[in-house]
């Protein structure tokens, strides 16, 4: 799923493995969601967007899913 | 997920190397029993290996401050588990009934190996089966 998860990282001055850490998962799978080859739980996603203070549909795309 | 103890810190490199690395160590000692005519030797080798080994991958997560497993693990292996059981069942249905129609008109014969692969994988069937029930009742 298109996120703009990499662009709020950069802003936010952290690197995966700080992320990872903040979030409770491994390094590997921030990578593989910035690179959109692995969808979040709706658990994780909830916790990268209250990390960001934003709503999940500001962090993630659904558009994709409704096509 | 996520559950946490105090312990030492461990990496998910480590953990994986060290996991890895000590189960690859009892399958050399399994296969140099075997070449070296110490069979006993080598599979106590082989059997501390698979235990130590088995013991510290599903210790360790909940035993280690780092997140060693996460939510894509699990993932992961339900894929690999679903694609698993997926060849199985196509291979099964596709071959096993046509073998045992051959074998009774007298085409080809089971020989025992095969026999074994197919009691092998009905096995692997019935555990599936019963694991699907466990989780499906803990779900």
């Amino acid at each position: 799923m298109q996120n703009d998860l990499p662009k709020r990282r950069r802003a936010a001055e952290l690197s995966q493995g700080d992320l990872a850490e903040a979030v409770g998962v491994t390094r590997q799978t921030i990578n593989a969601i910035e690179r959109e080859r692995y969808d979040p739980s709706l658990e994780l996603a909830f916790k990268l967007t209250a990390y960001f203070d934003c709503a999940i549909e500001d962090m993630f795309d659904p558009e994709e899913l409704s096509e | 997920m996520g559950s946490k103890r105090s312990g030492p810190a461990l990496t998910r490199r480590t953990y994986r190397r060290l996991v890895y690395g000590i189960i690859a160590v009892g399958v050399i000692g399994l296969l140099a029993g075997i070449v070296l005519d110490e069979r006993l030797l080598g599979t106590v080798v082989y059997l501390c290996g698979a235990w130590l080994g088995a013991g510290i991958a599903f210790l360790a997560p909940w035993w280690s401050d780092t997140t060693l497993q996460d939510e894509r693990d699990y993932d992961l292996h339900n894929r690999a588990s679903g694609l698993t059981m997926g060849i199985a069942t196509i291979l099964g249905i596709s071959i096993i009934p046509a073998l045992y129609v051959l074998d009774a008109g007298g085409y080809v014969e089971i020989s025992g190996a095969i026999g074994g692969a197919i009691a092998v994988l009905s096995a692997l069937f019935l555990l599936y089966g019963v694991c699907f029930a466990i989780v499906q009742r803990s779900a």
